[in-house]
């Protein structure tokens, strides 16, 4: 606990930098300068690169970053630095087995390796995305049921009883509390009441994270977020997050959403910004995992080429380098009810179980509407276990990728998106059950994906 | 290509390439060389800022350099500015309204807020970004102070887009609603967010925003 208090305190005596001094002169430049010195470069065209050298050029030039630059505390202005030494301590203390839950829902976590044929843990739920009070509960089962599931991941609440929740405002107690409220009921009433959750998603300043740090909503064996922010930052809400979870022991997930094409530039430097950021998170988060989850600075999904390049070649670098337990993220850009949400979902599940990570989502609509149902959570699983379980080379999921890409990447350039339609539109709410037409284009995109090469989906 | 022509080509180019250094030399040589203001302005530094913002959209260029293209813009703009103020010429495609940006208190998301303020600054706009988690009071204090133009809040978070409604209330409140233009912005806002809000626009991406901005402006210059 004291060697975590003196690196707070770093956070009030570094160096002190503005922040745009922060962004561009070291962020972004020192990228640009690794980039070069290392000679990273990507190919649209290959999303899962089988390239060894690649992978640790990658994981070098983010060591390199980390060791260069710290992580610069945003209220103070100040920069948390660290020694070469401490930062091989940090990679060393990862855990490689974590076990979440409760009794027979209980789940270990491992450590993945590249083209591992074990499959991968499926945590699901349309992450973060608002959803609406009257249907929270409904919304929590229908990804509970789903047996593939193992965790859940809850939406926000942005009511209580009808009244609006403000971010850092009193009601974001009330809101973080009823939502970990339904979390426990909802997995209860599938029979599955130790299901682990990631806790809370309407925590989205410290003060909701702390107000459940309690065994009758987040309990010690489920696992909350300790973001960093964009990029290579942290601030006094976050750190608190860290601290809070010293003496009460839930589970720490880093989640640093590198931007890609942001201040690393593109692809090659947002990998190494996302390498550096895993690194300091293991000192500055406290991390017991990292969810690996960056976004694309226009299309936000991670669903497009570069961002599904990053996740693999971050995922490579460490499963080569400094093997640690990873959780990949699924952000598509379309909603339930689009044949490319499960296009979209596919391919990522194919690029992440193939790189090393467990798998995360799919939080559909970039995860802004309830726009979700548990019939891609499903498909996500399905996809993830076969590909592990008929043990996919790189090389043919590739070829699977790029096949998917040419079905979903049109939506890209729709202005409006691909948003689908709400959970309430998609599924009964009273069986629980998808409605025919959507039910129908989950068939129909599985018997495609089967003749594509992933003859381990199972029959519908 | 004649000389006045290679001339704005030269500041054209060091505005792309995002050199302050180059920007600034480049402005004052085509200055000495008896080139008009004005068409400095349109021909060399919007012109350079609108391919640099097409090159960022096409996925061509990335963060670093629009923000590098638009500190060498600014330090060009600086040099050639006083020489057509007030001027008020018809022909005049550059804008040089003050905006004010920030995310909206209780929000510390700033990837669009810092890609919309980069854009009005490669387009020609005087930009005070004020960072994140920002007070209502301070964004409308500063807006006072500077005088500007164009209020510009963004929330990533749903529970934090109250606090851009606040915002409208709150110069509603004190008399100003006036006085400034109004833009919101952040992944979850529709157009019909925003006319909830009573704010004066949204966009879909930050090119969006300048084309806003620039409607904005005109809109409250008459």
């Amino acid at each position: 606990m004291r060697r975590y208090y003196e690196i707070l305190d770093r956070a009030n005596r570094g160096p002190y930098l503005t922040e745009e001094q922060w962004d561009l002169e070291k962020v972004a430049m020192t990228t640009r300068h690794l980039v070069e010195k290392y000679k990273l470069s990507w190919n649209p065209s290959c999303i899962l690169p089988r390239d060894g050298a690649l992978a640790d050029a990658v994981f070098e030039a983010g060591m390199e970053l980390a060791e260069s630059l710290g992580v610069y505390c945003r209220d103070t202005k100040r920069v948390i630095e660290f020694d070469p030494q401490e930062l091989e301590a940090g990679l060393r203390r990862m855990p490689q087995t974590l076990t979440m839950g409760e009794g027979k829902d209980q789940r270990t976590f491992f450590v993945r390796g590249i083209e591992d044929g074990r499959p991968p843990l499926i945590w699901s739920g349309n992450a973060g995305a608002p959803i609406p009070e009257r249907y929270y509960l409904e919304y929590v089962m229908v990804y509970a049921q789903e047996p593939i599931v193992d965790l859940l991941n809850p939406g926000s609440l942005t009511t209580v009883d009808g009244f609006e929740v403000r971010t850092g405002g009193p009601m974001e107690i009330a809101a973080c509390r009823r939502e970990m409220e339904y979390m426990r009921i909802g997995a209860k009433r599938v029979g599955r009441p130790g299901m682990p959750i990631l806790a809370a998603a309407s925590a989205v300043s410290a003060l909701g994270d702390v107000a459940v740090a309690h065994p009758d909503y987040m309990r010690p064996c489920d696992a909350h977020l300790v973001p960093m922010l964009n990029e290579l930052k942290m601030d006094n809400g976050n750190l608190a997050r860290a601290v809070n979870a010293i003496e009460y022991g839930v589970r720490n997930a880093s989640l640093p959403c590198v931007s890609v094409g942001g201040l690393g530039g593109d692809a090659p430097g947002s990998a190494v910004v996302n390498v550096a950021s895993f690194v300091l998170s293991n000192l500055v988060c406290l991390s017991d995992f990292h969810i690996c989850h960056p976004i694309h600075i226009r299309h936000v999904a991670t669903s497009t080429r570069a961002v599904m390049w990053v996740e693999s070649i971050v995922g490579q670098a460490f499963a080569r380098n400094a093997p640690c337990i990873m959780v990949s993220d699924i952000f598509p850009k379309s909603g339930a009810m689009t044949r490319e949400l499960l296009y979209e979902t596919a391919a990522n599940a194919i690029v992440n179980t193939l790189s090393a990570a467990h798998l995360e989502g799919p939080a559909a609509a970039d995860g802004a509407a309830p726009n979700c149902s548990g019939l891609e959570a499903r498909l996500m699983g399905e996809v993830g276990h076969a590909v592990a379980r008929q043990r996919m080379t790189l090389e043919e999921g590739n070829a699977i990728v790029l096949a998917l890409l040419e079905k979903y990447e049109h939506i890209f350039a729709r202005r409006e998106g691909n948003p689908g339609l709400p959970l309430d539109q998609v599924y009964n709410l009273e069986t629980l059950r998808p409605i025919p037409e959507w039910q129908s284009m989950y068939e129909g995109v599985v018997g495609e994906l089967r003749e594509m090469g992933l003859e381990g989906l199972p029959v519908p | 290509m004649n000389d006045e022509q290679e001339l704005l080509r030269r500041l054209r180019q060091a505005v792309i390439d995002g050199s302050k250094e180059r920007s600034v030399a480049e402005a004052r040589a085509a200055i000495e060389a008896g080139i008009d203001p004005l068409t400095l302005l349109n021909e060399g530094l919007v012109d350079g800022a609108d391919e640099i913002g097409a090159a960022f959209q096409e996925g061509k260029i990335f963060l670093p350099e629009l923000m590098l293209s638009g500190i060498a813009l600014k330090a060009a703009m600086a040099i050639v500015t006083p020489l057509i103020k007030d001027r008020n010429l018809p022909g005049q495609r550059a804008v040089s309204g003050t905006v004010v940006i920030a995310t909206i208190q209780t929000d510390v998301h700033d990837i669009g807020k810092n890609l919309v303020a980069s854009m009005l600054s490669a387009a020609g706009f005087t930009v005070h970004d004020l960072g994140v988690d920002v007070p209502l009071n301070t964004i409308i204090g500063k807006a006072s102070e500077v005088d500007a133009d164009i209020i510009a809040c963004s929330a990533l978070l749903t529970t934090s887009m109250p606090y851009m409604r606040d915002l409208v209330g709150v110069l509603e409140a004190t008399g100003l609603r006036e006085r400034f233009k109004v833009m919101v912005g952040g992944a979850s806002i529709t157009p019909a967010l925003a006319e909830e809000m009573r704010a004066d626009g949204t966009a879909d991406d930050a090119i969006g925003a300048v084309a806003l901005a620039r409607k904005l402006l005109r809109e409250r210059r008459g």
